[in-house]
């Protein structure tokens, strides 16, 4: 069975916002054991054994990341990183609503593996409703004695804060969302210094996603094996994917790293009858497509990444043959060009000219000159941006581009502005 | 100094040494490889936004910016290669996207660096079709700037400098993406004291400021090196001369010791008065009760007459007042001429500063930057000399010293500067960091007391370092140069003669008959001066004064553009006054130098030669005066205050209040008041109190009031102001439209007849009618 429940175990099934449900089917167990049993090092070794990777996008090794802390430094502050905005992603958002105590206990837990005393959670600005459960969770936990002064008589405090953003995607970039949660503009910082020297102000910092956080709990009650006994090689354990585009049953699928992507489709219940299928993006917004002939390409970071695109936050977006690539493309870039921050200059003024050359082609007056120039323009205007949200444009673009260049043809008005 | 460690870096094939740590496009120019830059700042560091400093590092598969990659041993980059420069075009192509090209309108054209960038890595043409976003041109961000949004390119300097350097943050980063503009903080008018500064960071066209905007082309303008002379810090400065009128003044960018490399509003923009048509172009004698022109030659022969035949009768019935305005040869002559008639009475100080020299703990600016705490008594220099105002905000801002102001009645530091106020000295003392080494003390020259009480305070085993602000740009010159009662040059003791206030008693009593006043204005600055008259007073400066207007004959003197000599600043450095080439002069000005020396030929006093007089000056400036220091006894005036006869005492019962006077670099009774382009800069009459006393008063900001004691001062608006000390009033000196002399130090006053409005309008002086 390609579909498991780990994280989302119980989702749908019972009520585990009340966390009277959620305690009693095993949860803030793990978060009593450690506390109890284990020094926040061995949480860490935990962590690190499970080969557990980074699921907002990077998929950067989880441990690796806390051992970049300067030992000597208090005080340490973890961030959870609930800015999901990636076009194409959501499982955050049913995380952090439909089991909160689960995301809460991972950050928990993550904020004692490094001896934070003061954990923060930055969640999207839209996520209103989200916002609002998690506070009552949070209320629950707090009451129950999991946040706080000497939680579970280890001497250790640990204090949560939750914070909205304002609604901007580029909040979700880990600097970016530091300054947003400091009070200032939310652009991304210049690197270095990295956050894990000068984060959160300017004290080190570790920001982490939702899942990666939530993924903590299971991997401390089953131990890192059971996590290691799934995936690939360098890709290991489960991964929350949200499927969605020309598929029937579009939504969050929990799924063992390494599944086929073709599988994956039909566990979305498959393209409508009688479609065929075009493209499929498998990353989020930002990630390049592949296509039909690539669909055995089992869905872990490396092959991916050998493959030109990535798994990024595992927003996987399904197009078939109803897809208008141009339209497809101007929504993608427009998206980039509007969230753009604008301090650096490649993404503020190439994501905007990009986005108007393709608005003309929407129009029907697309210069034949423009098809090469935006395929050109959009390669030098990435890879020299202060942080990933200009080269973001580039990689859906060039690869429709290339694969339906005819479709970008039908829409050529003249040869160039002068014939 | 440490010993830094130094790593070697290949840059297009050139080894260099630099130490480690070394940011890659400061290393490229010792090798004299330009980087292009616009984002990047030597005095802000890096910032990574403009993305045209791409180079090619070897082991590395993206381009980098140099900016922001400090240079490693062994380190090879390329700035020239193929990768690098596609890079950069890359990058220039985007800038000029929306860019207007108005160059043939824009004042930067000919000097800046989209152009020139443009022309040295650009392409030449733009692949884009699509018509450009429009923004608004000209946006008027205050009373000095205005704003191009088509121009701009984000790189945020302007914001930093806002930021970093002045610490206020009233310049912001608005919208996003394409539509990111400057903006003010809540749409407030950019107003500081170094606001200029932003247009000359600008990289583009987009700042300018509204005295220089259509004025000229870079390439038409004669610069001369200067140093600034409006008031004591010393800034090296740049004039711009064309068509024989001053366009503009610049700062210089590597003038690390005194300005830091910027220059404060007034130095900018407080240069239209010497072109002014209010400008005195010929000497003025008083006959019969109204002023006739006369010759040169005639106004020498009156004043060399005056002189002698007072002299013959006795020497202590002449006097000179001034050299705080003059240079430091200027001031060397004239005590000389007036010392060899056997004139002792010799001052500069014509204002409510006693003292401008520290002794023997004098610090340099930059010494600031290592202080581990500044102690600001009296007035701030914040309005006094504003560019040693910025260095003391990089120590607390950038460098973590502690900024401890005594009884201030300013208005507080923004809150991102480390300062705090206290009330007294004791305070002040008890709230000096633990083990603090160095400790600077600023004082501005006027109350000894208190001057002297902080010194008794501070750790006995800490470095003190001393500095005084004043009001008088070369008062410390002024007095190495024997321009005071009691010293010769070189600060050597000599028959203590009348200080300024003692010849205006003198002249009130008529034991003073020859008053020469050179660059001063004790009638409106002088407290508590009241209609002195001697019989013959002389007065050489560039208005028709206050003062001016008391006196028997008038000089026509040349400003610090027209003339050429030395300065001292407050920090004891000596820097070249250069008078700016092709600059037009009324014709019939003489500097002050130049009087001299033909009233000394009237007088048949030898003059040293000029290669004597400059050994003089440097040999005085240099003796180290050890045997004094701040508050000395010696400095301490007679002060007309404290004659019996003229103790002021509150008339009305109720609430009285003492008078505190507080400079603002704009006020001021001659460049300031006469220079039209600034008129909109010019404080008004105001009247500062604190919120207690506002609701004892009912009276709040806004309101309109008079002040009564022994005189009347009329229509002062008010401002309540927190952290005020009760019971105190603070007004602007230098007005000659609210002259505060009319009380004298310390005076008490109240407050009568208040209202919503003046009765009249008030019209800043030199406003245009």
């Amino acid at each position: 069975m390609p579909v498991v429940k780990v994280l989302t175990e119980g989702i749908g099934e019972a009520n585990l916002r009340d966390i009277k449900v959620y305690r009693e089917r095993g949860g803030y167990k793990q978060l009593a054991r450690a506390f109890k049993e284990m020094k926040p090092a061995d949480v860490q070794a935990m962590s690190d054994k499970s080969g557990l990777r980074g699921r907002g996008g990077a998929g950067f090794p989880t441990g690796k990341k806390w051992s970049f802390l300067p030992a000597d430094v208090r005080p340490r502050y973890l961030v959870c990183n609930c800015d999901e905005a990636e076009p194409g992603t959501f499982k955050d958002r049913m995380l952090l609503e439909e089991t909160p105590h689960l995301v809460l206990e991972g950050i928990l837990l993550g904020a004692y593996a490094i001896e934070s005393h003061h954990a923060f959670i930055y969640i999207r600005g839209e996520f209103k409703r989200g916002y609002g459960i998690f506070m009552e969770a949070l209320t629950q936990a707090r009451k129950a004695g999991f946040v706080g002064k000497d939680l579970f008589g280890s001497g250790f405090d640990l204090e949560v804060t939750a914070h909205r953003g304002a609604g901007a995607y580029i909040c979700g970039e880990e600097t970016a969302l530091l300054n947003s949660l400091e009070g200032k503009r939310g652009e991304p910082r210049l690197k270095p210094p990295f956050p894990a020297v000068q984060g959160l102000y300017s004290k080190p910092t570790v920001v982490n996603n939702v899942e990666t956080l939530a993924y903590l709990v299971p991997i401390l009650e089953r131990g890192p094996e059971w996590f290691t006994a799934v995936g690939t090689e360098r890709s290991k354990g489960y991964k929350v994917v949200s499927i969605s585009g020309h598929v029937q049953k579009p939504g969050n699928y929990e799924v063992a790293l390494g599944t086929p992507v073709r599988e994956l489709i039909e566990i979305a219940g498959g393209l409508r009858p009688g479609r065929k299928l075009m493209a499929v993006q498998p990353g989020g917004g930002s990630s390049a497509c592949i296509f039909e002939e690539q669909l055995d390409l089992p869905y872990d970071y490396e092959s991916l990444q050998k493959a030109g695109t990535m798994l990024g936050s595992g927003a996987i977006v399904v197009m078939d043959d109803t897809t208008d690539f141009v339209r497809a493309a101007f929504n993608l870039v427009r998206f980039f060009a509007h969230e753009s921050c604008g301090q650096c200059t490649p993404c503020r003024e190439g994501g905007h000219w990009l986005e108007r050359v393709l608005h003309r082609f929407l129009e029907n007056r697309g210069l034949k000159s423009d098809i090469e120039m935006l395929a050109r323009v959009s390669h030098e205007i990435t890879g020299i941006n202060l942080c990933p949200l200009g080269d973001s444009i580039e990689p859906f673009l060039a690869s429709v581009l290339k694969r339906f260049p005819e479709q970008f043809e039908a829409r050529v008005a003249r040869e160039t502005v002068r014939a | 100094m440490s010993e830094q460690q130094l790593v070697t870096v290949t840059i297009d094939g050139t080894p260099v040494q630099v130490p480690k740590g070394t940011w890659l496009v400061e290393a490229a120019k010792q090798i004299k490889r330009e980087i292009p830059v616009y984002c990047y700042h030597r005095k802000m560091g890096p910032a990574g936004l403009c993305r045209i400093c791409l180079v090619e590092i070897e082991g590395m598969p993206k381009l980098q910016i140099a900016c922001n990659t400090a240079v490693t041993d062994g380190m090879v980059v390329h700035t020239q290669s193929e990768k690098a420069a596609d890079g950069r075009r890359a990058v220039l192509e985007l800038y000029l996207l929306n860019h207007p090209l108005d160059c043939p309108i824009c004042d930067k054209g000919g000097e800046c660096d989209l152009q020139d960038y443009a022309m040295a890595y650009g392409q030449g043409y733009s692949r884009s079709v699509d018509p450009k976003v429009s923004k608004p041109k000209a946006v008027d961000l205050g009373p000095t700037i205005v704003l191009d949004e088509e121009r701009c390119v984000v790189c945020q300097r302007c914001v930093r400098f806002d930021d970093m350097i002045v610490g206020e943050r009233e310049l912001v980063l608005k919208d996003r993406g394409v539509r990111n503009i400057i903006a003010t903080a809540n749409g407030e008018p950019y107003r500081h004291n170094f606001t200029g500064n932003v247009t000359e960071l600008c990289p583009v066209g987009a700042l300018t400021s509204k005295t220089y905007r259509f004025k000229s082309r870079p390439w038409d303008l004669r610069r001369t090196g200067t140093t600034c002379t409006q008031c004591p810090v010393g800034c090296q400065m740049h004039v711009d001369v064309r068509v024989g009128v001053v366009q503009r003044t610049m700062s210089v960018e590597d003038d690390d010791a005194i300005s830091d490399g910027w220059l404060c509003d007034r130095g900018r923009y407080n240069v239209g008065f010497y072109d002014d048509s209010e400008r005195i172009t010929q000497p003025m004698y008083k006959r019969d009760g109204s002023w006739v022109q006369i010759s040169w030659d005639d106004a020498l022969e009156l004043w060399a007459a005056a002189i002698s035949d007072a002299c013959a009768v006795s020497p202590a019935s002449v006097g000179a007042i001034g050299g705080g305005r003059l240079t430091n040869e200027e001031a060397f002559l004239l005590q000389h001429v007036f010392r060899a008639k056997g004139v002792r009475n010799l001052d500069w100080r014509a204002g409510r500063q006693r003292q401008a020299s520290p002794g023997r703990d004098g610090g340099k600016l930059v010494d600031l930057e290592s202080a581990d705490a500044i102690v600001l008594i009296g007035e701030s220099p914040a309005e006094r000399a504003p560019i040693m105002d910025l260095r003391i905000r990089k120590a607390a801002l950038q460098k973590g010293a502690k900024v401890i102001r005594v009884a201030s009645a300013e208005r507080a530091y923004p809150a991102q500067i480390p300062s705090m106020d206290v009330a007294t000295v004791a305070e002040a003392a008890k709230n000096l960091p633990k083990g603090a080494k160095r400790i600077a003390i600023v004082w501005d020259g006027c109350d000894a007391a208190l001057a002297t009480s902080l010194l008794e305070k501070m750790p006995k085993d800490a470095r003190i370092l001393t500095y005084i602000t004043g009001e008088q740009p070369n008062a410390r010159g002024a007095e190495a140069m024997g321009m005071l009662p009691f010293c010769k040059p070189g600060y050597a003791s000599v028959e203590r003669g009348l200080d300024a206030a003692g010849m205006f008693a003198a002249a009130r009593e008529g034991r003073l008959v020859v008053l020469s006043i050179f660059g001063a204005n004790p009638a409106l600055h002088y407290p508590g001066f009241s209609d002195t008259r001697a019989p013959f007073v002389v007065v050489s400066d560039l208005f028709m004064t206050e003062t001016a207007e008391l006196a028997t004959l008038v000089l026509p003197a040349k400003s610090g553009f027209e003339k050429t000599g030395t300065t001292t600043n407050l920090a004891g450095d000596v820097l070249p006054v250069n008078a700016a080439q092709s600059l037009e002069s009324p014709a019939e000005a003489l500097s002050d130098l130049e009087m001299i020396v033909a009233l000394a030929e009237k007088l048949g006093v030898d003059l040293p030669v000029a290669e004597e007089v400059d050994a003089a000056v440097l040999r005085h400036l240099a003796s180290a005066p050890e045997d004094f220091t701040l508050g000395d006894e010696r400095f301490v005036m007679v002060s007309p205050s404290n004659h019996p006869e003229e103790h002021r005492k509150a008339r009305h019962e109720g609430l009285t209040f003492r008078i505190i006077v507080q400079s603002r670099i704009l006020a001021g009774g001659g460049t300031s008041a006469h220079d039209a382009r600034i008129a909109e800069l010019r404080p008004l009459p105001e009247a500062a109190i604190s919120p207690e006393d506002a609701s004892e008063l009912g009276v709040s900001t806004g309101d309109y009031i008079d002040l009564e004691g022994d005189a009347t001062l009329h229509d002062l608006l008010v401002e309540v102001r927190p952290g005020m000390p009760r019971g105190s009033i603070a007004l602007i000196g230098g007005l000659p439209d609210g002259p505060t002399n009319v009380f004298a130090l310390d005076a008490t006053v109240s407050v009568t007849n208040i209202r919503q409005a003046p009765e009249e309008a008030v019209e800043p002086i030199g406003a245009p009618a």
